[in-house]
């Protein structure tokens, strides 16, 4: 790619030469990004009628320029074009332009760094490869909330800032996320929890809406979230920032600060980040949750405060034939949930949650996720060899009030659920370049061990092994037409392990007998699944245009608790029976994709169409156990279809105006809910997105204006035990700006944003609170600061 | 010629993404079933006092748009204070106090099929031993389809 680049920027001061041979100048210069200090391969200088590009150290000569007073133009896809005056009476050397990421140019997602964004263009599948610079310039409470403005991307929340991911409706296990290489092992089959990913860790994501089980195999049925690790820092660099955030609706204050270094081979990063919050206000002073009344006190959402703390390190070489990086990160937080119910549990406490909003009472879950992973590239010839080797290792307890349920008497502690889940992973792959194939074979290897604590039941401990083997080849059939096929092959095991209740309960026999029994939940089996999937894809590069088109097939192995739960979930008022005889989930997706890029126009559609044989659903049935309903596992066949549209274009150099769209139907072929949809499925919704760059004022530099406005349908097609949720319009403003108060020092980043301006009371339909009738955050103003260290 | 292509083919697809997405679930049943005691022989109302040794009839009412599939009836005690009713008014409760000899009540009954409506009556005794104090009375009803409702009512078991 870069070697390009160099011809071309030959060909164009070769072609320029000849035409100024008279009274014209040499300059020499380096294109730098503003904060990474990483030369910018490709960047375009252009001056009175010459032109040229950065080669692959960021280097330029522009010859043939004109002595006296010249103007240079210096821009770069994804970078805010900047302008140099120079007065040109000689050859000048050494001219350093940095270029500050800026999003005028292309709206959000849209901006990727040239060799990616090409690509994401030649891989058959829909994938949206997201910078850094969408990161923070759309940063919410969570890594998930943040990625969300994507189309097709939405999010599971409970509370304010704890969520999970959903593609295009799917969400939970159905979506696989991973992080330097390894899957993201925490609680994803659970509904009160978020991801636990630092987001300030996270530089680049790159999200996969499809199938995508050959690469990523068991859980990426919807999709993937996959975060490789951040660029590897420049020879001999130094840098780092500090982030400062604050919030109103949450009363929250958070810091990030990271830095990283690089001598010649070895390079360093470390990164810890605090954030507390209190509890979050909704627009109401009151919660009607079927007939009960719940007043606020000042409009807080009691209990919802939480702290998170994360730190991470990583350590990495680098040299001509291998690169190996080694990161630790732990993430910890603590989070209340809203006191008055849980789930579908209606509570009243003695405890005066009303005397802090900062404090974190019953209940509240505590958790930790603890990763060590090392990421090894070795080139050997044609060859690449990668291994990534990872352990995790995920605490979660969940507290709450002990209180008599059922046969179970009053526990003597808070503790409710415990999970200790410890993961082993190994991914080793091989990519040999042979012509215009890239042929690439692996292996996955995971085995997970999962130990439960505490007096409530609601997935057994087990132990899960899983090992898969890959093979694709990309295949350029010219450099517009790119073929890719692969195939893929999975084998699981998974032993659960027996639990008994704690308590007895009284059991009375057909004689009328009755006796006292400690009954089993779970039994002892092992089970074992196996698979094979795959995909096949093209697509075709014409211009600016890109049609792509993409056939897969992927699975998933049952997790323990749809195979052997057998136990009351209060929260949710229900008792759910898992069942042994499921299959793997095993879904087939056409996708399809046409995207249309111009300097001041874009357009993509990207439409699919899904096939489930075998989706999981727990079905409510209309059975008691104990004055409980019963909700079993059940498998049915499943039709979705839906997609995303988005169009985009510039007005007047300053103006951008984005519009997106996305849509999910999805229907139930079979079962006993045939014709329901899925349960959380995503409403129809649009957003459009203005974006104004002023003039720098003052010390303001790239001042950009945004205004979203987010208009969501009703949501009608609803499963039971759902409710109907009412369409909402929302509106968000945001001022960004880079301070720079001093030239010669890095710039500081601010962003000043305003979330729900109109304080609109609305409910999330994909929100765990939309279950007891909690709406979502009212109106909050939050600052962003990024201070870089240099 | 290359942009009215991509037009064209654009619209087709949008054709097929607005032509799949209509509803073929016509007769889907999305109402969820009642059960009330808010009614002349209801039992209990709200902070009804119920004697040991007494047997009392339970009535409530149970409505469907479809079909009535099962309904339960659940008293548990509420020394603790841990949950309040739905009810409109709210009853003064006793002090808080630990159990010794709770009344638990765990039944189901199903409804013979093909009913939209019935009203049930349970005839229940309050056994001699229990504590007295604060209980909880919860009815719940589902439908043929899955969905379920509850009513919950704060009752007093007295000497």
């Amino acid at each position: 790619m870069s070697s390009t680049r160099g011809v071309l920027s030959l060909i164009c001061i070769l072609s320029f030469l000849p035409a100024f041979a008279q009274k014209d100048f040499n300059i020499k210069g380096l294109v730098l990004d503003a904060l990474t200090k990483i030369p910018l391969a490709g960047a375009g200088i252009a001056g009175d009628g010459v032109y040229t590009i950065a080669d692959h150290a960021g280097e330029f000569t522009l010859t043939g320029v004109v002595e006296g007073s010249q103007e240079l133009e210096v821009s770069y896809l994804g970078y805010a074009t900047e302008r140099v005056m120079l007065q040109v009476d000689r050859d000048t050397t050494e001219i350093t332009i940095v270029l500050t990421p800026s999003n005028t140019e292309l709206i959000g997602v849209e901006v990727y760094g040239k060799s990616r964004e090409r690509r994401a263009r030649e891989t058959p599948g829909s994938i949206v490869e997201v910078s850094q610079e969408f990161m923070d310039a759309n940063r919410e409470n969570s890594l998930m909330q943040t990625l969300s403005r994507i189309p097709g991307v939405n999010t599971i929340n409970i509370g304010s800032r704890q969520s999970k991911p959903v593609i295009r409706g799917l969400g939970f296990n159905r979506v696989s996320v991973v992080q330097n290489g390894i899957k993201h092992e925490a609680q994803q089959w659970g509904n009160d929890h978020g991801l636990e990913i630092d987001q300030y860790d996270v530089e680049r994501v790159r999200i996969v809406k499809g199938p995508a089980s050959m690469l990523y195999g068991s859980d990426a049925l919807a999709g993937v979230v996959d975060i490789p690790s951040p660029a590897v820092p420049e020879p001999e660099s130094f840098s780092g920032s500090v982030n400062l955030l604050g919030q109103t609706n949450n009363a929250m204050l958070g810091v990030s600060a990271g830095l990283s270094a690089r001598e010649e081979k070895w390079y360093y990063r470390g990164r810890f980040t605090f954030k507390d919050y209190a509890d979050y206000k909704v627009p109401t002073n009151q919660i009607n949750f079927e007939n009960y009344i719940f007043d606020l006190y000042k409009k807080h959402l009691r209990n919802t405060a939480d702290q998170e703390a994360n730190a991470s390190f990583s350590i990495g070489y680098i040299a001509e034939n291998i690169s190996s990086e080694t990161f630790f990160s732990n993430v910890y937080a603590k989070n209340g949930f809203f006191a008055n119910a849980h789930g579908l549990e209606v509570r009243s406490s003695k405890i005066d949650y009303d005397r802090s909003s900062r404090d974190i009472d019953l209940p509240f879950h505590e958790l930790n996720h603890f990763k060590l992973i090392n990421n090894t590239a070795i080139s050997i010839n044609d060859h690449q060899l990668d291994i990534d080797l990872g352990f995790q290792y995920n605490w979660r307890e969940e507290h709450s009030e002990p209180v008599p349920h059922g046969h179970m008497p009053k526990p003597d502690n808070s503790k409710e659920r415990e999970f200790r889940k410890q993961t082993y992973a190994l991914n080793a792959s091989d990519t040999y370049v042979m012509g215009s194939h890239t042929l690439v074979g692996g292996v996955n290897l995971e085995l997970q061990e999962n130990a439960i604590g505490g007096w409530g039941f609601l997935i057994p401990a087990y132990t899960r092994f899983t090992a898969g083997i890959f093979a694709y080849d990309q295949f350029e059939i010219n450099p517009k037409l790119h073929l890719q096929v692969g195939l893929r092959y999975d084998y699981g095991a998974v032993k659960i392990q027996p639990y008994y209740d704690w308590f007895p309960t009284e059991i009375t026999t057909s004689s009328g007998m009755t006796s006292s029994k400690y009954l089993q939940r779970a039994w002892d089996e092992t089970l074992d699944f196996d698979n094979i999937s795959g995909s096949a894809g093209i697509s075709y590069l014409s211009g600016n245009t890109t049609y792509k088109l993409n056939f897969g097939k992927s699975f998933r192995i049952p997790l323990a608790n749809e195979l052997a739960s057998d136990g009351v979930n209060y929260h949710m008022y229900r008792f759910e029976r898992g069942s042994t005889s499921l299959d793997p989930e095993t879904s087939y997706q056409l996708d399809m994709v046409v995207s249309h890029e111009e300097e001041k126009f874009h357009f993509a559609i990207s439409p699919f169409v899904n096939w489930f044989d075998n989706y999981i659903y727990l079905n409510p049935t209309s059975n008691y156990y104990e004055t409980l309903q019963v909700y079993e596992y059940t498998q049915n066949k499943v039709f979705r279809v839906g997609g995303e549209v988005n169009v985009g274009t510039s007005l007047f150099e300053r103006l951008h105006i984005d519009l997106s769209g996305e849509y999910v139907y999805a229907s139930q072929q079979s079962g006993p809910k045939k014709g329901f949809t899925l349960p959380f499925s995503p409403p129809l919704s649009g957003l459009l997105s203005v974006k104004y760059k002023s003039e720098d004022f003052l010390f303001f530099r790239q001042p950009i204006f945004t205004a979203v406005y987010k208009v969501v349908s009703a949501q009608n097609e609803i499963v039971p035990p759902e409710a109907p949720t009412e369409g909402y319009q929302l509106i968000d403003l945001s001022w960004q700006t880079a301070i720079q108060p001093f030239r010669d020092y890095p710039a500081v980043k601010l962003r000043l944003k305003v979330s729900n301006v109109l304080n609109t009371k609305y409910f999330d339909h994909t929100s765990f609170y939309r279950l007891i009738a909690v709406p979502e955050a009212g109106r909050n103003l939050s600052l962003s600061l990024r201070i870089p260290i240099s | 010629m290359k942009s009215k292509k991509t037009h064209l083919l654009v619209f087709l697809m949008l054709g097929m993404f607005l032509g799949c997405s209509d509803d073929d679930g016509i007769g889907k049943d999305e109402e969820k079933p009642t059960i009330s005691t808010a009614f002349g022989q209801g039992f209990p109302k709200g902070c009804e006092l119920l004697k040991r040794g007494e047997t009392y009839t339970f009535r409530a009412r149970l409505d469907d748009n479809v079909e009535l599939a099962a309904y339960s009836l659940d008293i548990h005690h509420n020394f603790d204070h841990h949950t309040h009713d739905d009810q409109k008014i709210s009853c003064e409760l006793g002090a808080v106090k630990e159990a010794s000899n709770p009344w638990k009540l765990m039944e189901n009954y199903t409804v013979e099929e093909g009913k939209t409506s019935c009203e049930i009556q349970l005839e229940i005794t309050v056994p001699e031993d229990v504590d007295t104090g604060d209980y909880h009375c919860q009815y719940s009803v589902i439908d043929a389809t899955g969905w379920q409702s509850r009513t919950a009512i704060d009752i007093k078991v007295v000497e």
